[in-house]
C-alpha cells in the first residue's frame, strides 16, 4: 500500500523548487511510477546535460527504497553504461524512510559530482576513471553531448517527424514522453515494439 | 566435562541470560542494550570487553547502535499536534514514539517500518528512521507497535532475537540433524571437536558435518564430494567393466560369449584381459599367472588410489554398521541374565569392550580418507619431499595396519562371545582377551593421533588441519544447561530414556499414581523415592546404563600383562 498522499506531497514540493535542478514527473496515471529529471551539475563533464530517470515505488514505499535507474545513456564509474543501473548506497540499505524522492535525486546529482571509482557498478568505466582520467573526461562529455543534451526542438516537430515516419501519434507521443523527449531513443522503442 | 551444552527451544533464553547479566552488570546497561551490544559483538563478550577497555565507552556504544536516552529528550512534547516527517500526517502527540536517539515519528510509520525490517530478516539490528541514525531501536518498542498489528510477525521478532544467540555466535550451532531436533549445541573452549547433541546424532563442531576425526574438515569435504562424484560411476565401471587392452578404455560386455571386442577394433578375452584371436579359448587362458606389469596412464593410478583408500574406508564403515546391531544384543542378553539364573551377570567388560569397538572402527575407517589426502598430492603436494613422504607414509601404514588387526580381534571376540552355547572357562577367557585388547587398541589410537598431530599435520608449513583430539571415551554428549543450583541430576534425568520413567511408572504398584499431574514431574518424584527405597537391581542397573556414559575404559594397566 503506496503512501499516495506523500507521494503527491513530494511531487508538488519537488516542483515547486525550481532552482534545484530536479524535477520529478508522472510517466502514466500511476503514481507508482515517476521520471525524475537532473542537470549535469556545472564543472563536470556531465554540464549542459539532461539527464532522465525512471523510477519506481515499491508498495511499502517510503519505508522501503525507490528503485532508480537511469534513462539517459550515462559514462560513470557507479552507473552501468549497458542499462543505468545506478549503485548507490541510499537507495539500498542506507535509505531511511526520513528521505525523499528529492532528496535522493539530488544524491544523484551529487553522485554524477563525485564519483566513487572504488565501488564501482561498471568496472570498465571505473578501470578508465582511475586509469586515464583524460580520456574518462573525454568519453562522458562525449556521451553527455550525444545523449543528454538539451531538447533543441520542439516537441511537436519531433512528434510530426516521427508520425511521418508510420507511427500512430497517440502512441508516438507516449513514447516520446517516456524517452524523456529523446528523439532518437523514442525512436529506438518505436521500432523494437 | 561440561564444556558441551545442548542448547533446546526451552533453554535458548536460559542459556543467553548469563552472557546477558554479565555485560548488564559490568557496564551497567539495561537487558535490551546488553542484547544489541552483544549481537553487534556476536555474542563474543570477551571482545566486547577488549573494545570496551580500548577504545571508550561511547565509541562502544555508538558502533553497536547504542544510545543511552538523555532524561530531557524524552520529556513530553509540548504541543498537542505534531507533524510526522515521513507520512507529513498532522498526529496527536500521543500517537508518537520517541526513541532513545532521540528521534520521533508517529506510530504507524514506526509500525510499517518495523514490519518491513522484520519480514527482510533483519529483526536483529532494526535502525531509527531518521537518515544515517545508527541507533537500534528498542526492542520493546517494536515487540509493542508490531503485535498491535501483526501478532505473529511481533512473535517471529522475539524468536530471530533469541536464535540471535544461536545464529551469530560461533561457539553455538544449529545440531544439523533431519529432521531438526530444535537443538543447537554450545561449545566452550576449542571449537574443533566432535560432539553428540542430545538427539543423539553426533557431529563435527567445526563443520556440522558428520565426525571425521581424524581427517580436517576440508579433507573431509574433499572427500564426501569426492565419493559422490566417483562413486556410482567407479563401482559401476569395476564392476561391470573389464579395460581394453589396446586402448585401456572401460568395455562392457554386451552378450554372452566371452570373446569381445572393444569399438576400437581389439579383441579380447572376457576372462583374462588379454588380446586374443579365434583360437585364444584353448590356450593358456584359464592358467593363473602373476598380475603382469600393465601400462597405466596417470589417471588410471589415480583411480586405482582412490579405490584402494576408498574400499578400505567403506569396508570399515560397513563393518561399523553390523556391530552396531550388538548392541541390542548386549542389551537382550543383560535382561536374560537379570530374569533367569545365569552363572555371569556382570557384562560391562562387554559393553566397554563394544564401545571400544565402534570408537577405533571409526578412527580406523576415517584414517583412509587421511591417508588418501595426507600422501596423495591434492592438498600437500609440496610440503613433504617425496621420501619424506613415503617414510612418513610407511610409518602411518605401520600404525594403522596394527590398529587395524587388532580391531578385527576384538570384533571376533565380541562376537564370540554372543554364542549362547560357551562355557564359562571360556567366556572368562574371552573377557580377559577383550580387556587387554580394548587397553591395546585405545593405547594404538592415541599414538595414531600423536602421530598424525605432531609428525604430520604439526608439520605443515603452507597451511593449517585441524583435527578433532582422539577421546577415549568418545565423542562427548552435550550435557543440558541448568540455570542455577537447579540440580544437574534432574537435568540429566531428563535426557534419559522416557521409557525407562515409564516401566517405572508401571512397575510404582500405585504408591507414587495418586499424584496426578505431568508425567514428567511424576516420574521426578518416583524416581528419587523408589531410589531410596531401594529399587531393584535391574532397575538400578538399567539406570546406570542410561544416565552414565555407558563405558567406562579406564581400564586398569596391568590387565595388559597378563596376555
Amino acid at each position: 500500500m503506496l503512501d499516495l498522499s506523500r507521494v503527491q506531497k513530494e511531487l508538488v514540493d519537488c516542483n515547486r523548487d525550481k532552482s534545484s535542478g530536479v524535477s520529478i514527473d508522472l510517466v502514466g496515471d500511476q503514481l507508482s511510477h515517476l521520471a525524475g529529471t537532473i542537470s549535469g551539475p556545472i564543472g563536470t563533464p556531465y554540464e549542459g546535460g539532461v539527464f532522465r530517470i525512471d523510477i519506481r515505488l515499491p508498495d511499502g514505499y517510503p519505508f522501503e527504497p525507490p528503485k532508480m535507474q537511469f534513462v539517459t545513456k550515462v559514462w560513470h564509474p557507479n552507473i552501468s553504461s549497458q542499462n543505468g543501473a545506478i549503485c548507490l548506497d541510499i537507495l539500498k540499505d542506507q535509505w531511511s524512510p526520513a528521505l525523499t524522492l528529492k532528496t535522493a535525486l539530488l544524491s544523484l546529482q551529487a553522485l554524477l559530482s563525485a564519483p566513487e571509482p572504488d565501488d564501482p557498478q561498471d568496472a570498465v568505466v571505473a578501470q578508465q576513471y582511475l586509469r586515464d582520467y583524460p580520456t574518462f573526461l573525454g568519453t562522458a562529455r562525449y556521451w553527455t553531448e550525444a545523449f543528454a543534451r538539451r531538447v533543441s526542438i520542439g516537441t511537436e516537430e519531433k512528434v510530426q517527424k516521427l508520425v511521418e515516419m508510420g507511427f500512430p501519434e497517440a502512441l508516438v507521443r507516449t513514447t516520446l514522453e517516456n524517452a524523456g523527449g529523446d528523439e532518437n531513443m523514442a525512436l529506438e522503442k518505436l521500432c523494437s515494439g | 566435562m561440561g564444556w558441551i551444552k545442548v542448547i533446546t527451544k526451552e533453554s535458548l533464553l536460559v542459556a543467553q541470560r548469563e552472557d546477558l547479566r554479565n555485560i548488564m552488570d559490568l557496564l551497567e546497561v539495561s537487558e535490551k542494550h546488553a542484547r544489541t551490544l552483544l549481537i553487534h559483538h556476536r555474542w563474543d563478550a570477551d571482545s566486547l570487553l577488549a573494545v570496551f577497555l580500548e577504545k571508550e565507552r561511547d565509541r562502544l556504544f555508538s558502533e553497536a547502535g547504542v544510545t543511552i536516552a538523555e532524561p530531557n529528550v524524552l520529556a513530553p512534547l509540548q504541543s498537542s499536534q505534531v507533524t510526522c516527517n515521513i507520512c507529513n500526517e498532522d498526529v496527536s502527540a500521543d500517537a508518537v514514539t520517541t526513541m532513545d536517539c532521540g528521534h520521533g515519528f508517529c506510530n504507524n510509520c514506526w509500525t510499517e517500518h518495523f514490519i518491513v525490517k522484520i519480514n527482510d530478516g533483519q529483526s536483529r539490528r532494526i535502525r531509527c528512521m531518521f537518515y544515517k541514525c545508527n541507533t537500534i531501536c528498542d526492542e520493546a518498542i517494536v515487540r509493542n507497535l508490531v503485535s498491535a498489528k501483526h501478532p505473529d510477525l511481533a512473535e517471529r521478532f522475539d524468536r530471530f532475537l533469541l536464535e540471535s544467540y544461536i545464529e551469530d555466535n560461533h561457539k553455538v550451532k544449529w545440531c544439523p540433524s533431519v529432521p531438526h531436533c530444535g537443538n543447537a549445541i554450545r561449545v566452550d573452549g576449542d571449537g574443533y571437536c566432535e560432539v553428540e547433541c542430545s538427539c543423539g546424532l553426533q557431529f563435527c563442531f567445526s563443520c556440522s558435518a558428520e565426525a571425521h576425526s581424524p581427517c580436517s574438515c576440508l579433507m573431509w569435504e574433499l572427500w564426501v564430494k569426492k565419493c559422490r562424484d566417483e562413486s556410482e560411476t567407479v563401482n559401476w565401471i569395476t564392476v561391470n567393466t573389464k579395460p581394453c587392452p589396446r586402448c585401456l578404455k572401460p568395455v562392457e560386455k554386451n552378450g554372452g560369449c566371452n570373446h569381445v571386442r572393444c569399438i576400437c577394433g581389439q579383441d579380447f578375452c572376457w576372462l583374462c584381459g588379454c588380446a586374443a584371436d579365434q583360437h585364444h579359448a584353448r590356450s593358456s587362458c584359464g592358467s593363473y599367472k602373476e598380475e603382469r606389469e600393465k601400462k597405466t596412464g596417470q589417471a588410471k593410478r589415480d583411480l586405482f588410489r582412490y579405490m584402494h583408500y576408498y574400499n578400505r574406508y567403506k569396508a570399515h564403515t560397513d563393518s561399523l554398521k553390523l556391530e552396531s546391531k550388538l548392541k541390542k544384543a548386549i542389551q537382550d542378553m543383560e535382561t536374560i541374565s537379570d530374569s533367569k539364573e545365569f552363572s555371569i551377570k556382570d557384562f560391562s567388560w562387554l559393553t566397554n569392550g563394544l564401545y571400544r569397538l565402534f570408537r577405533s572402527r571409526r578412527v580406523l575407517s576415517y584414517s583412509y580418507p587421511f591417508a588418501f589426502y595426507m600422501f596423495g598430492d591434492d592438498l600437500f603436494k609440496d610440503e613433504m619431499t617425496p621420501e619424506e613422504r613415503e617414510l612418513k607414509q610407511h610409518l602411518f601404514e605401520d600404525l594403522q595396519q596394527q590398529l587395524g588387526a587388532n580391531v578385527e580381534k576384538l570384533s571376533h571376540f565380541i562376537e564370540e562371545s554372543f554364542d549362547e552355547f560357551l562355557q564359562v572357562d571360556r567366556i572368562m577367557g574371552i573377557r580377559m582377551q577383550v580387556i587387554n585388547l580394548s587397553a591395546l587398541i585405545d593405547n594404538l589410537c592415541k599414538k595414531m593421533y600423536e602421530f598424525i598431530e605432531n609428525d604430520l599435520l604439526g608439520r605443515l608449513e603452507r597451511v593449517t588441519h585441524n583435527i578433532a583430539p582422539y577421546e577415549s571415551k568418545g565423542v562427548e554428549r552435550a550435557s543440558e544447561l541448568s540455570d542455577s543450583w537447579d540440580s544437574d541430576d534432574s537435568l540429566s534425568m531428563k535426557t534419559c530414556n522416557v521409557d525407562s520413567y515409564l516401566q517405572w511408572d508401571s512397575s510404582a504398584n500405585g504408591a507414587g499414581s495418586s499424584e496426578s499431574g505431568s508425567p514428567t514431574d511424576d516420574s521426578f518424584d518416583q524416581s528419587s523415592s523408589l531410589d531410596e527405597s531401594g529399587c531393584s537391581s535391574r532397575k538400578r542397573a538399567k539406570k546406570e546404563a542410561l544416565d552414565d556414559p555407558p563405558f567406562n575404559l579406564n581400564l586398569p594397566a596391568e590387565g595388559f600383562d597378563k596376555n
